[in-house]
């Protein structure tokens, strides 16, 4: 919503109030101010008076002028626009004018022609653009005197403001909207509008014209009819309606814009030329409600369908010689229902009306009589038809003690009545702390004491309300979520320590990217309908492929290395929620640095899976039976912690690194739940020695070390605390062998342990191990 | 004498050192073959001789001592100077990774809360209609409700647009006192310099009493909290309008880059608009049937803030995992 000071002075003077005031007050009742900038026209531009314009003796294209420009001064200037043959008022720019940084006007000859000034258009003056030639001036900017600066008149330099008006405020999208409101708050009473037609058609419009409503039209409506002769607008209108961005080339869309923008009622023309009233011919206004959608028809055609679009056949133009003028109001949330529910085309006045328009119409139609009849050349008919739906006042009782229970400030009721009442709030007093107000019409908004209560807190200002500390209840207020962010926040410092820099990636990816690399849809019936771009058209059920996907851009940035992490959402087939703590390490071991000459080797299965195990802590490692695309088939395990399988961790399938042009790779996804820390008890300690013993077997060269561990635990030997391989080898002597040896750790809580208990265990493990994988002792 | 103090002496090193110990203190050593001379020496000198040996012990051993002292620190020094390196080499040989700026402002956002007795609370990123728009008193065909901005899923549930469901699924699940945060990604179908269609908000909510809780305690803990955030600033509180909130506020701070003297980010106004808050509408305490209660919430947008504290120029560039903006975090 755009407004301009003296398009706001029509109603409310606020000639005494600064721009400063004004600002910071819109700003404070919640008409927040986007923009505000003031015109200003250069100095040495005046108001010039064309005393003759003739053809230039050398040049088609120029004219040679005698302009008046102050008291019996006249200069002869040379000008190129087309439109200064019908000019007798225009814009000059007089010898010394500075029009811009390095644009000085000067004596100047112009084939020939001496030229001693420039008649200027409105974009050289600073102003918006109005279309092609000079500015032509008229009387509807004030009273023209040749030889005035022209930044003195303050309808061409004008203050404009840009307003954000939130959705809840379709009062305010109109200049006396915004006048009413500032009005209470500024404490300056709104200018009386009030016209009454002075020069009108001597037929009076109920003779020609009915106006027949179905009693299901719930709306209202008045119309009024003339006859144009010419349609000609006036510059002020021209410039109001650039300054807004609503100006076009069609003199009518132009009348009726300027008109909605000043009233706020929503007016729409028809052509009605083609009925001749000369001829007994009549005009017949019906409207019927269909489905909750009121249509209007003309003489039984379809014209309009209210508050929501227009036929455009149906719209007055240029060449209109009767045109018959509509205001008209809905209530706003019955159109927006109707519209969505049958998908209805709408029109830019849609969203006026939806958002609430003003209600009063008849203030519309005497806005439109008065512009009609100070500018046109053009006449209405005598009268109005008007329908006006019935329509209950919303009243609400207002509590003194619940508003400023509400606003936590004692406001004392004679402030609260008298800003309701300078808000038009009728306010039915009384000697209680409750009252009973009348809310306008036109605040579609306010439905309770909270919405009143609003309104006081806008006009007292907010910055006035004394902020005071709340005093509660402490409580314990603990619970797994606030577990759940405690332990994210740790296994992320831990991924930070360790070198792996944090990463935020969408929760979308690209549905055929997950086909590609075999990881699990979400279920098509349960996917997005209205994706951003094709890239991120379905949830993400893995988040590898957005950490691969950085990576790719990091390198394309020529890093050598990069590790991220990222703890995030990801989606199953039902689309439930999960969340997983995923890491990406490519490229090097280590960064390069003196300690490697420059050269840090690759960083491989060891290295990687020392930095997870640096983060998350104690797990085991199984082959991996998983498949999807990224996974190098002879590099790939699960993740085991307490014995649950919560993730895997892979080097990355070579023609995935091709792909995303990246080296050695490796990644990891474990579900976050399973890394959140357990409650652990402590087992009581051996007060007695222990003893190491190595064991190396030969054994089968496929079978895998965690199967070995997995049958040595299910033994549940008492003395064996812990054993772990140290050693692997393998060699052609060995043939489809290898030499696998264990480090046993031995304890008893009970006593020193002496050889045969030594002996019982280690025996166990040797024949179990025989019998199971025809291991042998080397 | 002399020359036994001049062999110790010439020592140059500690090995020499212990040679010359050796030959003098040793078993076999000067010393001892002179200590044994004592038994050869008549009665009446015996006195004197030994004393003037024990004399001469105790001089050769401070002699020693001297040179031994000598010879150590030199020993070490000349070590010392043999492990030299120019350590400026080794600075940094490994770098720790860097938090992200989108989730370190949010813990800094959390602790402030949690330090005031908030809780904790999350929700579902797929909601349904009720949690996300209906209970929060956005009944369809709301203006503000705009079908543009949600995505949706082809069982009419939604990705939510906001923080706000967790509010509902809390106010459901817990009875008043309430006071709570909901941090959180949220999704909007929107993609430019300042928009993405993920983004995180914290969300809060606070419930009590009716007449407990009014709009001057909001005023309060929302000043507090931006200049624990962002310094000395001053906070100017604009009315405005939530669908649940009424009545309503946008709260600006005085541009931290421009000392609001106005500049291109805050579009030379000399504000920046950061939060929204209100006190929580009646309809929505309607919707999960609390009765008689108070309340006022909040919501702000994690990266608005990341971007404002920590000068980030492009919004997109923290989705794409790009380590030249995270490494300056380390």
């Amino acid at each position: 919503m755009i407004i301009t000071r003296t398009w706001l002075n029509n109603f409310l003077d606020i000639s005494e109030v600064s721009d400063d005031t004004l600002y910071k007050t819109l700003n404070a009742i919640g008409l927040e101010v986007d923009s505000i900038t003031t015109y200003t026209i250069p100095q040495r531009i005046v108001v010039g008076k064309i005393i003759s314009c003739e053809k230039h003796p050398d040049a088609d294209k120029l004219n040679v002028c005698q302009i008046e420009i102050g008291a019996g001064t006249i200069r002869q200037i040379v000008c190129g626009a087309a439109n200064v043959v019908n000019a007798r008022y225009v814009a000059v720019a007089t010898i010394g004018a500075k029009l811009g940084l390095d644009f000085e006007i000067k004596h100047a000859k112009l084939r020939g022609v001496e030229s001693e000034g420039m008649v200027c258009s409105a974009s050289e003056l600073g102003l918006p653009d109005m279309g092609t030639g000079i500015l032509i001036l008229d009387e509807s900017i004030g009273e023209l005197i040749v030889g005035k600066e022209l930044n003195e008149y303050k309808k061409l330099a004008d203050t404009i403001i840009e307003l954000e008006l939130t959705a809840n405020r379709g009062d305010c999208l109109s200049i006396n909207g915004v006048a009413r409101d500032l009005s209470a708050a500024l404490n300056i009473s709104m200018k009386e509008f009030d016209y009454e037609s002075q020069n009108q058609e001597k037929i009076g419009l109920a003779r020609v014209a009915k106006l027949t409503t179905e009693s299901n039209t719930n709306a209202s409506l008045e119309y009024a009819m003339a006859n144009i002769e010419e349609l000609k607008t006036s510059l002020l209108f021209d410039l109001r309606l650039s300054f807004i961005a609503k100006f076009s080339e069609n003199p009518i869309a132009n009348f009726l814009q300027y008109l909605t923008h000043t009233t706020g009622v929503i007016l729409r023309a028809y052509d009605v030329s083609h009925i001749d009233f000369n001829n007994d011919e009549k005009l017949t206004i019906t409207t019927k409600n269909v489905n909750g959608v009121i249509h209007i028809a003309i003489n039984d055609k379809i014209c309009a369908h209210l508050g929501i679009n227009q036929e455009e056949e149906s719209k007055a133009n240029e060449k209109s010689t009767q045109v018959l003028f509509q205001a008209s109001y809905v209530n706003p949330k019955t159109i927006v229902d109707v519209v969505s529910e049958q998908k209805l085309k709408t029109d830019e006045l849609y969203y006026n009306s939806s958002r609430g328009s003003e209600p009063t119409l008849c203030f519309g139609i005497a806005y439109l009589t008065y512009l009609f009849e100070s500018y046109y050349n053009s006449k209405l008919f005598d009268g109005t038809l008007s329908f006006s739906q019935e329509v209950d006042d919303k009243i609400i009782t207002v509590s003194v003690e619940e508003v400023c229970q509400i606003i936590g400030n004692h406001i004392p009721k004679m402030e609260i009545i008298n800003i309701l009442k300078a808000l038009n709030f009728k306010v039915q007093t009384s000697s209680e702390d409750k009252f009973g107000v009348t809310i306008p019409r036109y605040r579609h908004d306010i439905e309770n004491i909270q919405d009143v209560t609003e309104e006081i807190v806008r006009i007292i200002g907010i910055d006035n309300i004394e902020a005071k500390a709340l005093k509660f209840v402490e409580k314990n207020r603990s619970n797994t979520a606030m577990t759940k962010y405690y332990a994210k926040k740790e296994l992320r410092s831990r991924a930070v320590a360790a070198g792996f820099d944090e990463s935020i990636s969408y929760a979308f990816t690209d549905r055929t990217l997950l086909e590609t690399y075999n990881f699990s849809l979400v279920n098509e019936k349960l996917d997005i309908v209205n994706p951003i771009t094709a890239d991120f058209n379905t949830l993400r059920t893995t988040i590898l492929i957005n950490l691969l996907q950085a990576a790719k851009r990091n390198v394309s940035y020529s890093k050598k290395s990069t590790s991220l992490f990222e703890i995030g959402t990801i989606f199953n087939e039902t689309r439930e929620e999960k969340d997983v703590f995923s890491l990406i390490a490519t490229g090097q071991k280590e960064s390069e640095n003196i300690s490697n000459a420059g050269k840090p080797n690759p960083i491989n299965f060891e290295s990687f899976v020392k930095k997870i195990a640096s983060i998350i802590g104690n797990f085991e490692l199984r082959t991996s039976v998983l498949r999807n695309g990224l996974i190098h088939p002879y590099q790939s395990a699960d993740i085991i912690i307490n014995n649950q399988k919560c993730g895997y961790l892979t080097k990355v399938h070579p023609s995935v690194c091709e792909t995303f042009d990246l080296k050695e790779t490796f990644v990891a996804e474990i579900d976050f739940e399973a890394l959140i820390p357990q409650h652990i008890n402590a087992s009581t300690i051996s007060k007695f020695q222990g003893v190491y013993k190595d064991l190396s077997f030969v054994i089968d060269k496929n079978i895998p070390y965690s199967q070995v561990s997995l049958t040595i635990r299910a033994l549940k030997l008492p003395l064996l605390k812990k054993f772990y391989a140290v050693d692997v080898y393998e060699d052609e002597a060995l043939g489809v062998e290898k030499s696998l040896s264990l480090r046993l750790f031995m304890q008893s809580l009970d006593d020193t342990l002496n050889d045969e208990d030594i002996n019982n265990t280690v025996n166990t493990i040797i024949e179990k191990l025989q019998v199971a994988y025809g291991a042998e002792l080397r | 004498m002399e020359t036994l103090e001049q062999q110790i002496n010439d020592a140059n090193s500690l090995a020499e050192l212990e040679k010359v110990r050796i030959e003098l203190f040793g078993k076999k050593g000067t010393l001892a073959k002179e200590f044994a001379k004592l038994k050869d020496v008549p009665g009446p000198e015996k006195k004197a001789f030994a004393e003037s040996l024990n004399k001469n012990k105790t001089t050769l051993q401070n002699c020693f001592d001297e040179r031994y002292e000598i010879l150590k620190k030199e020993e070490i020094e000349k070590r010392l100077k043999a492990e030299a390196i120019d350590v400026s080499l080794y600075g940094n040989l490994d770098k720790k990774g860097a938090y992200h700026p989108v989730m370190a402002t949010m813990d800094k956002i959390i602790d402030y809360f949690v330090a005031l007795n908030f809780s904790i609370e999350d929700g579902p990123k797929v909601e349904d209609d009720f949690h996300n728009f209906e209970a929060l008193n956005l009944p369809k065909n709301h203006p503000a409700r705009d079908m543009q901005d949600t995505f949706f899923f082809k069982d009419g549930a939604v990705l939510r647009t906001h923080t706000s469901p967790v509010q509902i699924r809390t106010m459901l699940q817990q009875k008043p006192p309430i006071r709570m945060i909901a941090p959180g990604a949220v999704f909007r179908k929107d993609y430019d310099i300042t928009h993405t269609p993920m983004f995180h908000q914290v969300e809060g909510l606070v419930v009590d009493v009716k007449g407990e809780i009014n709009f001057a305690n909001l005023k309060a803990i929302m000043s507090d909290f931006l200049r624990y955030m962002f310094g000395e600033v001053e906070v100017r509180f604009r009315p405005s309008f939530f669908p649940f909130t009424e009545p309503s506020s946008e709260v600006d701070i005085s541009c931290i880059f421009c000392e609001a003297e106005g500049c291109r980010i805050c579009s030379h106004t000399g504000w920046l608009e950061v939060l929204g808050c209100g006190i929580v509408d009646s309809n929505v305490f309607d919707a999960v049937d609390y009765k008689n209660v108070s309340g006022y919430a909040f919501g702000l947008g994690v990266e608005r803030f990341a971007m404002l504290l920590h000068k980030v120029p492009d919004l997109r560039m923290l989705f794409e995992g790009d380590t030249r903006l995270l490494e300056q975090f380390r």
